[in-house]
Parts: C-alpha cells; structure tokens; sequence
C-alpha cells in the first residue's frame, strides 16, 4: 500500500471514530502545488497525499489549534489533532512538548518514513535536487510518532551541505564576515515569513516587533534587520531542528539556514546536544550540570 | 583621538561591589567603562548586548560573580552557558570577538576588577572604533537650517 | 514605430546614471529586483518580473517623515522630504498600474502624501512590455495587458535587434529627447495573452462575507506579510516616532514610516488588547475585501493588478485566484 492510500486509511478511521476533530496533512492545490490541508470530515480525506514536494513543517500548527478558545468558564477545550510528520517535524514535537507548548495526548502523531523532498517544492518551480536538509539526513524514521507509514527508505550517502559554506565564512575576517551578512540581510523586507513558519517561535510577543520598540526599532533598515535575524536564531539555540522552512519561505534568498546550522553545531561542541531527539530543554535554558562546572 | 566607549554589566552582589572596592582602594581603572548595575549577570540577556552594539558600544564587558558564589545560586550559570554561544554567534556574524568578554570578580576582588578593566580597554582601543553600527547618529551640535521653528510642547 | 539597438539603449542608460538615479531589475545574489544600477551592465534584460514591485522605489519600506531635536523645553522639527530625480527602467505593466492605484490615495485623495507625491513628481517610468506572460499572471483580468503603455511615460517594445521606443507623456517625451531613433514602418508587435480568468464584480462580495469559506481557506495561512509586501498596490502602513543620538542635554528623534499588514495578527489590536481580526479567516477575508470591495468603493480603483507575485511568494499557497474564483462561482 503506498503512504498516500494509508494516510487516508489513518485519516478516515481517526475521524470516524472522533478520536480526533482534524487531520493536518498535505493536499495538492489546483495550480499542482503541495500544501498544508485541515481535513475535518471522514468523507474528505481524499484530498489527504504524500509526495516529495511535502516541505512544511505542519507542526507549527499546533499551538494555536491546542488553546482553548475563549476565556475562562465559556472556553471551549480543543478538539484533539492528527498531524502528518516527517522526521525532522516529528523532533519539533519532542521540543514543543518540553516547552509544554501542549500535551503528548493531545496530538496524534501520523510518522512517515521519507525519502526525501525536492528542491522548490511548494513552488511552481520543483527541481530533481533533493533539499540540503535531505542531504543531510541520515534518520528517515520520526523520533517519536503514533503510527508509522511507510518502510525506512535505504539512507544513501550523507553530506554536510554547509559544510564548505560554514568553512568559507570561518576563514574570512571579522570584517569580511560582517560584510557579507549585512548584504545578505540588505534584502531583508521584516516580513517574518521565518519566524511565523517556524514551529518553536512562537512568543505572543516577538520581542523583535514590540510596540515600545524595546530592543529593535520598527525600521526597516540595516541594524534593526540583524539584530532580529541574529536575535531569532540565538533564541533557537538547542531548540532548531533543522526543518530549514524558515530559508525556503523567505522571498529573498537569504541563508538563514547558515545561522542556525552554526549554532547547532555550536551546542553540540560545547553541551554535546541535538534538538529535538527528546523531549528535553536546550541545554541553554538550563543550569550548569555538576559535570559541567 | 578615539577613546572606546564601553558599557559593562556589573552584578549588585559581587561585581558591582568589586568595582566599588576598586574606587575606594584608589585603584587606577580607565573611565571609558559605562556601567550598568544589573541584579545578577543573569539578567544580562542577549537583547541587551544586541543593543549595546547596535547603539555604538565598541566594546561589552560581562562580569558575574564565580560559579557557586551567585547570590541568587545559579544566575551566573546561566551567563556561563548563554554567553559562549552568543559570543560565538556574534563573531560569526562579523563582530571582533575581543569585543565582548565575559570574566567574573568577586565582591573582595578590586584589584583584580581594576586589571581586568584596564586589559579590556587597551584591548578594545587597539582594536580601533566599532564598525557594527550601520545608522550614523546626526551630529548632535549640528545646527538644523529650514526647520519649523515650534515653542516648547511641541506643536508643529 | 521608433526602433532603438539594445546598445544604443545601454549607452543611454550609462548617460542617464551621471546626473540621476536609474532603477532597473537587477540581480541581487540570485533574487530579481528594482534597484538602483551604476551602468548598463548590471541591468537584467530578460525576465518574467522583478521579486518585488516598483512600489518601492516610490513607497520605499522604511522612510523618514521628520526630524525631531528637543533642547530642553525648545524642540525642532525638521520635515523629510524626498528630492531625487529617478528613472525606473524595465517597468511592467502591472507594476505601473499598481503605482496609479496608489495615486488615488497617496496623491489624489485628500490630504496628498507629501512624500509619495514628492517622488511621483520626481520619478518617470520607462516601461518594458512583457513577451510573454507567466503561469501565475492575470493582469488580463485586472484591466493590464502585457504590453500596456497607458500608466508609463515612456513604453519600449521587444522587436526584432531592439526595441520599439513610443513617448506616452510630455514627462516621458522630454527624457527620449535626443535619443538617435530609427523610424520603421509598422507597429510594434502584440504580446501573447492568455485566458481570462473569471473576475467577481465589487457588488457580488458583500454577500459572500459571512462564508464559512473564508476561515477553511485560511487554516493553512501563516500570518507572515509576505503578500502584501510583494504586492503593487498593497498600501498599509505603521507610523512610530524612534530615538536617535541623545546627550548634552539634547534628544534626537526621527518619525519614521514603514510597511505593514493586515495579514498580521497583531495589525488591528486596539488598546486594551481587544483584536477584532483575532482568527486568520478574519484577517484573510479582509485583505480581499479591501482588494475587491473597498478600495474600489473609496478610491476609485481596483487594488489588484494581477501580477501574481502573491501566489508566487505565499510559503503555502494560498491563492488570489482561487478566491476570486470561490466569489464568481459559488452561491453565498
């Protein structure tokens, strides 16, 4: 049976039997492209498939859906979720649940081995290329899942596909360095499309978009631009799974995926921690360990 | 003749007290050091330092009391793990990593409070003005030509 | 038809950038954009359409509005005003009938927009018809053709070795004046145009606007403001006075402008916390509304113009035309 028919099958059980109120999943749209679909009714899960362009990150979804709605005695509590995950969104769970963002019985969690998505995918334009974060992948199973679809795929070779990127900044002087970001962040238009994609951001508040402009200024402009991007990613620090969805929605091509990756490896050098493979807290929230001191 | 401006975050319970010490015990230290009395260096959050450079510090000086003495138990523990990465974070983006320095003095530590202050602006002077800050404040003393003269309150 | 080479066209340029600001589409590290160019060499000649429109060159994402200096109880203040002379060059269609789309508020509605108008009047449009149009294009349905002329000063025209160069203003007249133009007979070529897509007149979407549509439609929206930046008419925008250098007794402030929308959660809270677009559908819903209903019904008109970059740039494709589509189509 292939993945598309058995997240149906899963869908259609899920839903008739009211174990959940939605499936969060993906569809294919008119115009060909793949995208996040909410399937609230048996009879439609259909629409519900499984390719290689299923880029998004559907967990970041779930906190919003997870609230109760309304106020104190008339809150309505929320109906309970099924949410398709790959294995780099099912690590996103383990953070968002050590964050208590919602509980473990809340969601049910449809896994899915994956081979693999595509370059472009979400766009008009799919490319044969596998994303660098497939490259890089050497776990195709979810780390934490309810149902498991699909056989793990054979891992073929794993790369670092930021390896030579990380390395070329490394060896260029402070100045070179500063200069290179700031021309990558000229493009930046603060649309957010990062931060709202991705699933641990999440504050109420950004502290980048406060009203009293606390710590960045509303302009658009060069310094107020990278203390956002350079703010964001030190607040993902430990807590980054890798999904990359903040550079792939980003209309200017600028590699946020760079930041993230350094930090990534920063922690796992200096606390020998990886996001997301448990629910634990990044290890920068937390107090020194006796072993640490 | 360039004098680094440098803003230091100094804890009540050790660091700030140091510091005192040091200017009661007639200790040598340079002025170019703002001081910022935070309640424990754990406050000192990433905005903060963000912010610092963003407004023109050329340098950012971080001092929090040793491991095991925090008065709040374990507010310097969270300093010794965030800071690193932020430091990290920072040169990788193109920021002088001597620019920031993260130390810790003790309340009874004046001497060593002076020296670490001294090294820091030798330090940070030899590097030359910071060239983080792209937005180039007006020249305050610069006299505005065509203005909309206003009485005082504001009312254009 | 007046003919020019591409050369003698670049020559042009390289002449133009000594005196003025010349905005052309350039490639910045891999992105299609409108920004300023030294020579002709760094204008891109083939493509579909910039990432971002003209707009920006017009309603930049950032401006300052004011300068405000306080000394003690004596404050100053400063107007900004725009001076610059610009050229945009290698203007589409649809991004030039986005800008007479703002016209109608920023300029011919009362009060003008002292820095928009100041700009317009300072910025002349050399407009490049488009040979062919995209998959997500559909200016067609928005009352643009690809090879529209009527919103630009100047329109060039791809022929064969050139380009057919016609003066639309006296504005656009005045900036051709001296450029060596050879005559040929004919008119320039009419581009491909594909089917028109259903369009929804403003009176058929009161009737839709308690469709359930609206929030199924939006559930998968993020609440980024990608649409409304990369589009041509979208106009909304946050006003907040920022610190600039302060000491000696005296405090410097600019009041500054810049982009927002109303895809954002927080764009319509009011003080008290209340927000009354607090769901994705609500605010969704609005955009359109304010596109295909109520802009026409204040301005004039229609604050779409079918270039297609939002369906391009949404991260999860959410789509003009579909709703447009749901509006035509579908009993309330």
């Amino acid at each position: 049976m292939n993945t598309t028919t058995a997240i149906q099958d899963k869908a259609r059980e899920l839903l008739s039997g009211g174990q959940v109120t939605c499936v969060i999943g993906y569809e294919v749209g008119p115009r060909g492209r793949t995208r996040p679909a909410f399937v609230t009714r048996a009879d439609d899960v259909a629409r519900l498939v499984w390719n290689q362009e299923c880029t998004h990150n559907l967990t970041t979804y779930l906190r919003d859906r997870l609230r109760p709605k309304g106020h104190g005695q008339t809150a309505e509590p929320p109906g309970r979720v099924a949410v398709v995950v790959k294995p780099c969104d099912s690590r996103a769970i383990h953070v968002l649940l050590a964050e208590n963002q919602f509980q473990r019985d809340q969601v049910y969690l449809i896994g899915v081995a994956c081979e693999g998505i595509r370059q472009g995918a979400g766009s008009g334009q799919v490319t044969d290329a596998w994303q660098r974060r497939c490259q890089a992948c050497a776990e195709r199973l979810p780390v934490v899942y309810d149902t498991l679809i699909g056989e793990p795929p054979e891992v073929g070779q794993v790369s670092d596909p930021w390896g030579a990127d990380l390395a070329r900044l490394e060896a260029m002087t402070p100045a070179e360095r500063a200069s290179f970001w700031l021309s990558q962040f000229d493009r930046c238009i603060r649309c957010y499309a990062c931060r709202q994609a991705c699933p641990m951001c999440n504050c109420p508040t950004c502290l980048y978009e406060r009203d009293d402009s606390l710590w960045v200024a509303m302009r658009i402009a060069p310094d107020e631009k990278r203390a956002f991007h350079l703010g964001r990613a030190y607040h993902l620090a430990g807590r980054c799974i890798g999904c990359d969805e903040c550079e792939r929605v980003c209309p200017m091509n600028i590699p946020i995926s760079l930041l993230n990756r350094k930090l990534a490896s920063e922690m796992e050098a200096a606390f020998g921690f990886r996001a997301g493979l448990a629910p634990v807290l990044s290890p920068i929230t937390t107090t020194l360990g006796g072993e640490e001191v | 003749m360039y004098e680094p401006k440098i803003v230091g975050f100094l804890c009540t319970w050790c660091s700030y007290s140091g510091a005192d010490l040091a200017g009661v015990s007639r200790l040598k230290s340079p002025w170019n050091l703002r001081a910022v009395r935070v309640p424990c260096s754990g406050r000192v959050a990433p905005e903060l330092i963000l912010r610092a450079f963003d407004e023109g510090a050329d340098g950012v000086l971080v001092l929090g009391c040793h491991i095991g003495e925090c008065h709040y138990d374990t507010g310097n523990h969270r300093t010794a793990k965030r800071l690193p990465v932020l430091h990290s974070l920072m040169a990788f983006a193109g920021l002088e990593p001597e620019r920031l320095r993260l130390d810790w003095v003790s309340a009874s530590e004046g001497e060593r409070f002076a020296r670490i202050v001294n090294e820091f602006t030798q330090t940070v002077r030899a590097l030359g003005p910071c060239t983080w800050r792209q937005r180039n404040p007006i020249p305050l003393m610069e006299p505005l030509p065509d203005t909309l003269e206003a009485e005082a309150g504001g009312q254009p | 038809m007046n003919v020019i080479s591409r050369d003698k066209l670049a020559a042009w340029i390289d002449d133009l950038v000594q005196d003025r600001t010349v905005i052309a589409p350039r490639d910045v590290e891999g992105v299609l954009l409108y920004r300023p160019v030294h020579s002709s060499a760094e204008v891109v000649w083939d493509y579909l359409r910039p990432a971002m429109s003209a707009k920006d060159a017009l309603f930049p994402p950032t401006e300052r509005l004011m300068l405000i200096d306080q000394a003690g109880e004596h404050i100053t203040l400063r107007e900004s005003l725009p001076e610059d002379e610009q050229v945009m060059f290698g203007v589409r269609p649809c991004d030039a009938r986005g800008l007479k789309v703002l016209d109608a508020l920023f300029i011919e509605d009362d009060p003008p927009d002292s820095w928009y108008t100041r700009r317009r009047e300072h910025t002349t449009l050399v407009g490049l018809a488009c040979n062919q149009m995209g998959d997500t294009c559909f200016c067609t349905s928005m009352g643009v053709t690809p090879d529209d002329h009527r919103d630009m000063d100047v329109m060039l025209t791809e022929v064969e070795d050139g380009y057919a160069v016609q003066a639309v203003t006296p504005k656009g007249e005045a900036l051709i004046q001296g450029l060596a133009l050879q005559h040929r007979p004919g008119d320039p070529p009419r581009q491909v145009i594909t089917a028109r897509l259903l369009f929804p007149q403003a009176e058929a979407w009161p009737s839709h606007f308690n469709d359930e549509y609206w929030e199924e439609m939006a559930e998968r929206c993020l609440s980024c403001r990608l649409c409304a930046y990369v589009c041509p008419t979208c106009r909304c925008f946050d006003v907040r006075d920022e610190t600039l250098a302060a000491g000696n007794g005296h405090r410097q402030y600019e009041r500054i402008r810049c982009w927002d929308s109303c895809a954002g959660e927080v764009y319509r809270k009011i003080a008290g916390g209340h927000n009354p677009r607090a769901a994705k559908g609500q605010r969704l819903r609005n955009r359109f509304f304010c596109k295909f209903y109520y802009y026409p019904q204040q301005y004039g008109p229609l604050a779409c113009t079918g270039c297609g970059r939002c369906i391009d740039a949404c991260p999860v494709n959410i789509d003009i035309t579909e709703v447009m589509q749901h509006v035509s189509e579908v009993n309330p």
